[in-house]
């Protein structure tokens, strides 16, 4: 059990445990010294204030009320020293030099491809490619169009598996890395976007949790117990998320093959004003709109169950997706007809594209 | 990183230059000045960045106004005032003169 202390970030209320605090103590009153002759110095502490209470806030959530010693460390770290203006270079660029946080050292932070929401006219590919070549991103549409044009829409499909394919930066850190930006000044642009609805919530949340935290150890009691529970069942979820992620993924690729070789889905032929690719394009965006709830779902029953290191969950879900997919890739194959003979038709090269390869 | 370190200072010295002519482009609050520093060699943190602001207001360069925003509490929003922009407008210039000198003193490899 540790104790946990109620600070005062300018006029809002933030719990931190004893070593954050201290931390957080020494930060505020070396930023005090370093302002002492500074005639703004109240107003510059409380803007310092408001910043570090709106990085804060990214750490809590409803199961989590207390910013502890590890998080504020970084926070501090992302602040950076507060420097005095007066004498500015000397204790200044040591400063810099010494923070092992500071942006310049993580300049080249790793640039990572991912699928960008924010903006995105269909699933964000475009947008994650433009990010990661530094380009912009109606050149990358006009290349994708271009290229629809000359491979005769079959570029929809390397776009459709690009969708699958391509991770999405739904952290602030993924949209960091996806610019190959310093996390630290993406997080904040981030986390000033929460929605203040959230904000107000978050603040009645951590009313209450204070009250129950005044009476003591009942308090942590009664959090461990709902934790669980909820844990429990977000943990049941997550495989279920994946297997009906897993079904839709295989029934719209089934789909787009019978597109490709019918001009319809099985039995049913597209009526004559719409073409193929156009066909295939609702297509996607129906399997987008179906998916990304199931996606949002299953990201947040991975954050219930494993808390915020859920990466290894994350990847044996991948794992596990996989295994689904192709179980029903086998079972559609097996038992419906239809898939079957829709397979066989499928050129030699289509199904066999490492045999077409030697042979070309 | 040598490099680095060589043009510590300078890039130091040319914050202030940066933060009005981004101020200069549009009304902005602190987060958007750090984005938009931050993918580049002069990417900057909250630490030095609110005493520089009120160094720069009380030299009357900058001005600020609180704005509600849908995501949180208010914030400031910078705009630079007629003498900041007289002043932009002679950094600005100083700027290239220097930037011509580097040009015509021998050659960049």
């Amino acid at each position: 059990m540790n104790t946990v202390i109620t600070v005062n970030l300018n006029g809002n209320a933030y719990q931190l445990d004893e070593r954050g605090f201290e931390s957080l103590r020494a930060y505020l009153d070396s930023a005090e010294a370093q302002l002492a002759s500074n005639p703004d110095k109240a107003e510059i502490l409380s803007d310092i204030e408001q910043a570090i209470a709106d990085k804060c806030r990214r750490y809590l959530n409803p199961h989590k009320s207390v910013v502890v010693a590890v998080e504020l460390d970084r926070i501090l770290a992302e602040m950076g020293p507060v420097e005095s203006e007066t004498g500015e270079t000397a204790a200044d660029s040591e400063g810099q030099r010494n923070a092992p946080d500071t942006p310049q050292s993580r300049a080249d932070a790793p640039r990572r491809l991912y699928q960008i929401r924010e903006g995105s006219m269909i699933s964000g590919v475009c947008n994650g490619l433009a990010a990661y070549f530094s380009v912009d991103v109606t050149i990358v549409r006009i290349v994708f169009v271009a290229l629809t044009i000359l491979t005769g829409s079959l570029w929809i499909l390397a776009y459709i598996l690009m969708m699958f394919i391509i991770p999405d930066a739904t952290t602030s850190e993924e949209r960091a890395a996806a610019h190959g930006q310093p996390f630290n000044a993406q997080q904040l642009v981030d986390g000033a976007k929460e929605r203040y609805a959230e904000f107000r919530q978050q603040l009645r949340r951590e009313r209450r949790a204070a009250a129950a935290e005044r009476a003591f150890w009942r308090g942590e009691r009664a959090y461990e117990e709902v934790g669980y529970a909820t844990r429990v069942v977000a943990g049941f979820m997550v495989p279920v998320f994946t297997l009906i992620g897993a079904a839709l993924f295989v029934v719209v690729i089934i789909a787009i093959v019978s597109l490709f070789k019918t001009g319809g889905i099985f039995d049913w032929a597209l009526p004559p004003e719409i073409p193929v690719w156009g066909a295939i394009v609702i297509l996607a965006i129906v399997y987008q709109a179906v998916h990304m709830p199931l996606r949002a779902a299953s990201r947040a029953s991975y954050e219930a169950s494993a808390g915020q290191r859920h990466g290894w969950l994350a990847a044996a879900d991948g794992v596990l997706w996989l295994g689904f997919a192709a179980l029903f890739f086998w079972l559609a194959y097996l038992f419906i007809p239809d898939v079957r003979s829709l397979f066989e038709s499928v050129p030699f090269e289509w199904r066999h594209p490492l045999d077409a390869w030697h042979a070309f | 990183m040598a490099i680095d370190e060589k043009f510590s200072s300078i890039r130091k010295g040319l914050l202030e230059f940066l933060l009005l002519r981004i101020i200069s482009a549009d009304k902005v609050y602190v987060a958007e000045m750090l984005e938009r520093l931050s993918a580049t060699q002069f990417a900057t943190q909250e630490g030095t960045l609110y005493p520089l602001l009120s160094k720069l207001r009380r030299e009357e360069l900058l001005d600020y106004d609180w704005r509600e925003s849908d995501a949180g509490p208010p914030r400031k929003y910078y705009k630079l005032t007629a003498k900041g922009r007289t002043q932009l407008a002679e950094l600005n210039r100083y700027w290239k003169r220097i930037n011509t000198t580097i040009e015509e003193l021998g050659h960049s490899e």
